[in-house]
């Protein structure tokens, strides 16, 4: 019993040691890591030049990948003080304030009869525009900005109904569907210019 | 008119008192007769007395005169004057017996002569008292007295006379009537004898004789002889009646006999009609069939009980008397056994005293062990006093533990802030080019980083949700030790107590050993006197198995006796 007892005494003596000393143990070998990160910065990008690439901003909606050009989004805001809408269609969510702007957003789940899901705080707005028309888009989480080879996107499939194939660019190997950003912004049928009988 | 037995009875006693009054009669009659001649006799024989009395008295007068004429005595003229209403009063009772008219005529002259007579002699005597003696004298000589006195003395002689003829007469005439009377009383009874005779002899015969015969069947029926039959003579009165009754009686108990005679030969199944509700003969008869039957059967039934009974007792008298044997040889090894249990108890007496003085010893260990109890008891409320100060420590552990948490989430926001800041730095690094690229990389540096920050802040609330699991394991496990603790305190209390009543106990145990010790000793008597109950038990099991020998034989015989009492009652029809 009385070994335990040195042995906790031990293990707490080195904890509080760790604490007072800003946690140098869980950094124990900085070079270990350093080369770790240096590896995986070191994966040669397998850019072919010969094509044309884009730069698009990966997202996900209900576990799907999507990506939309970067070249239509302004900046990626976190989902704030939404205010919904009444009488709008479905897929208008509400409308946000960025930064004294008021700006609509769309819920694209509803365009691609995905399941819905809660809003919450984790939520992210990607804000698009184009001309004119500036809106926000809801994604569940933000991946990243990433550049993929013209080459890469493949047509939609045939099968797709007219409503999805309008939207999208095309579809990549790893399946992320690329949206055409361009033709959502340009679709006359997002514009809501109902007046309701009080 | 029926000539019933009563009423020739009532005849005979008419005839008879007939008779009787008819004699009666007749002797009252001679008898009255003869009563009348007998008082006309006494009153003839009355006056002749009477008259000889006269004449004595007219005598005497005579006598008197003549004395006081010689001497001049006054007493001679009292005894004339006597003799004058002697003779009067005489005179006069002979009247009141006279009935014939010339006996009164008679008499009447009589009188004259003696009242004469009597006049001469007073006056004589008046002479005598006046003129002296001779005056009297010469009175005395012109008087002839003698004369008149044999005069007098003639009609009295007359007058007996006829009265002596008379009496006579009547004398004749009552033995006249005596003897018709006697001849009319013997001839009565005679006649009424003979009278009497013939009617008794007749109702005698009309009578008697049936009643006898009667009699004769009835001293027959008595003696229990119902062989005869009674034939009815046709008679219409009480004799008659009475042989119709004793044919009805003899036939009744012919009947009953007939019956007592199946129920004797063993039909119990008789069915017996009573002449009428009073008929105790044969109520008494069926009850006594129905007791009977009842009996029967109930002997039937206890003949067969009797019969296994006596069975099962041979059966239990055999086992009674192999278990007899048997304990003869258990009672053997059990006086072995008890030689045994007495050394077993000396021995016992010795154990006894030593676990007496272990007694003593246990005492003091037991005394020693409280005094321990004591000491585990305050080291329990210290190690409780600790576990409390540890408590408190870890609530404060966990209280710090919820702090981090909140600045972990902060860190969290924090990351997610800039990993956004890096998506919209890479946003602008490709909007600007071709001199944006150095600037994406950094962007993309800074979300490695933001990205790095949300893991280590995971990893860091993975951590502390297993400090808040571990603590509140700790908490619950101190409070539990807390309870330990209570229930230690508590059994420490009870083991002090147990060990308090423990020395107690070990004290009276050591009473007890004393005691025990003592009863050993008395043990050892004991079972010496045992020995000897055990040897007495021995002889007495040897008669045992001897009697129930004996007995095993008696029930044998009970058996027998059971079968031949069932086939004796199997005789009866029930």
């Amino acid at each position: 019993m009385s070994e335990n007892w040195s042995e906790f005494y031990r293990h707490i003596e080195t904890a509080r040691a760790a604490v007072a000393h800003g946690f140098e143990t869980h950094v124990q070998d900085p070079q270990e890591i350093l080369r770790a990160r240096a590896r995986k910065l070191a994966q040669s990008p397998d850019r072919t030049d010969s094509g044309e690439r884009i730069e698009v901003v990966e997202f996900l909606l209900a576990q799907e990948r999507y990506a939309i050009g970067s070249s239509y989004v302004r900046e990626v805001y976190p989902l704030k003080s939404l205010t919904e809408l009444p009488c709008t269609p479905a897929f208008v969510l509400g409308i946000m304030n960025v930064r004294g702007q008021i700006l609509s957003v769309l819920d694209l789940k509803k365009f691609f009869d995905l399941p819905d899901q809660a809003l919450n705080e984790l939520g992210k707005v990607i804000i698009v525009k184009a001309g004119n028309m500036e809106l926000g888009v809801l994604a569940d989480a933000v991946v990243g900005v990433r550049s993929l080879a013209m080459s890469d996107i493949q047509p939609p499939l045939p099968t797709l109904s007219d409503a999805h194939a309008e939207y999208l660019l095309g579809v990549t190997r790893e399946r992320m569907a690329v949206l055409d950003a361009g033709r959502i912004l340009a679709d006359t049928r997002i514009i809501v210019d109902d007046e309701v009988e009080a | 008119m029926k000539w019933t037995v009563g009423r020739k009875i009532g005849a005979g006693f008419g005839l008879a008192v007939a008779l009787l009054v008819a004699l009666g009669i007749i002797t009252y009659r001679s008898t009255s007769e003869l009563l009348r001649v007998t008082d006309e006799r006494h009153a003839s024989t009355k006056c002749i007395s009477q008259l000889d009395d006269v004449f004595g008295l007219i005598n005497g007068a005579a006598a008197s005169s003549f004395g006081y004429a010689l001497t001049g005595d006054e007493q001679y003229l009292q005894a004339l004057d006597a003799a004058h209403g002697a003779v009067q009063k005489d005179i006069q009772e002979v009247e009141t017996h006279l009935v014939d008219s010339e006996q009164r005529a008679r008499l009447g002259r009589l009188e004259a002569m003696l009242t004469e007579c009597l006049a001469q002699l007073l006056s004589e005597a008046d002479t005598r008292k006046t003129k002296g003696l001779d005056a009297a004298t010469q009175v005395a000589q012109s008087h002839d007295t003698r004369r008149e006195l044999a005069q007098i003395h003639d009609v009295i002689r007359e007058i007996e006379t006829v009265e002596l003829a008379m009496l006579g007469k009547h004398e004749a005439a009552a033995e006249a009537g005596s003897k018709a009377a006697t001849r009319y009383i013997v001839g009565g009874v005679l006649i009424a004898m003979l009278l009497l005779g013939a009617a008794g002899y007749l109702i005698t015969r009309s009578v008697a004789r049936p009643l006898r015969e009667i009699t004769t069947t009835a001293e027959r029926i008595a003696a229990g002889d119902l062989s005869m039959t009674i034939v009815s003579n046709g008679r219409r009165d009480e004799i008659g009646v009475l042989t119709l009754a004793f044919q009805h009686m003899v036939e009744s108990l012919q009947g009953v006999a007939q019956s007592a005679e199946l129920i004797a030969a063993g039909d119990l199944t008789v069915n017996l009609k009573p002449q009428s509700d009073k008929d105790v003969l044969v109520h008494t008869l069926s009850r006594m069939v129905t007791t009977l039957r009842g009996s029967t059967q109930k002997i039937q039934e206890a003949a067969s009980v009797l019969s296994a009974s006596a069975s099962e007792i041979v059966a239990a008298v055999t086992q009674v008397t192999s278990g007899a044997t048997e304990t003869a040889a258990a009672v053997s090894e059990t006086a072995t056994t008890v030689e045994e249990v007495k050394q077993t108890a000396s021995v016992s007496t010795q154990k006894a005293k030593q676990v007496s003085e272990n007694a003593q010893q246990s005492v003091h260990v037991s005394q020693l062990g409280e005094k321990s109890v004591n000491e585990t008891i305050d080291g329990m409320n210290r190690i409780r006093e600790q576990m409390e100060s540890i408590a408190t420590s870890i609530v404060r552990l966990s209280e710090q533990s919820q702090a981090i948490g909140e600045i972990i989430a902060s860190v969290n926001d924090l990351a997610e802030q800039s990993n956004l800041l890096a998506v919209n730095a890479s946003i602008e690094a490709a909007r600007a080019g071709e001199q944006g690229k150095g600037f994406a990389v950094v962007a993309q540096e800074v979300k490695v980083l933001a990205e790095q920050s949300k893991q280590a802040t995971g990893q860091v609330r993975t951590i502390l949700s297993d400090i808040q699991k571990a603590t509140g394991a700790a908490v619950m496990a101190i409070e539990q030790g807390g309870k330990a603790v209570e229930a230690g305190v508590k059994q420490s209390t009870e083991t002090g107590e147990s060990i308090q009543s423990l020395a107690k106990n070990v004290v009276e145990a050591a009473q007890a050993l004393l005691h025990i010790e003592a009863s050993s000793r008395q043990q050892l008597v004991g079972m010496d006197q045992v020995a000897v109950a055990m040897d007495n038990i021995r002889t007495a099991s040897v008669q045992n198995v001897a009697s129930m020998n004996q007995v095993e034989t008696a029930a044998r015989n009970l058996h027998e006796l059971g079968q031949n009492l069932r086939q004796v009652v199997q005789h009866y029809k029930v």
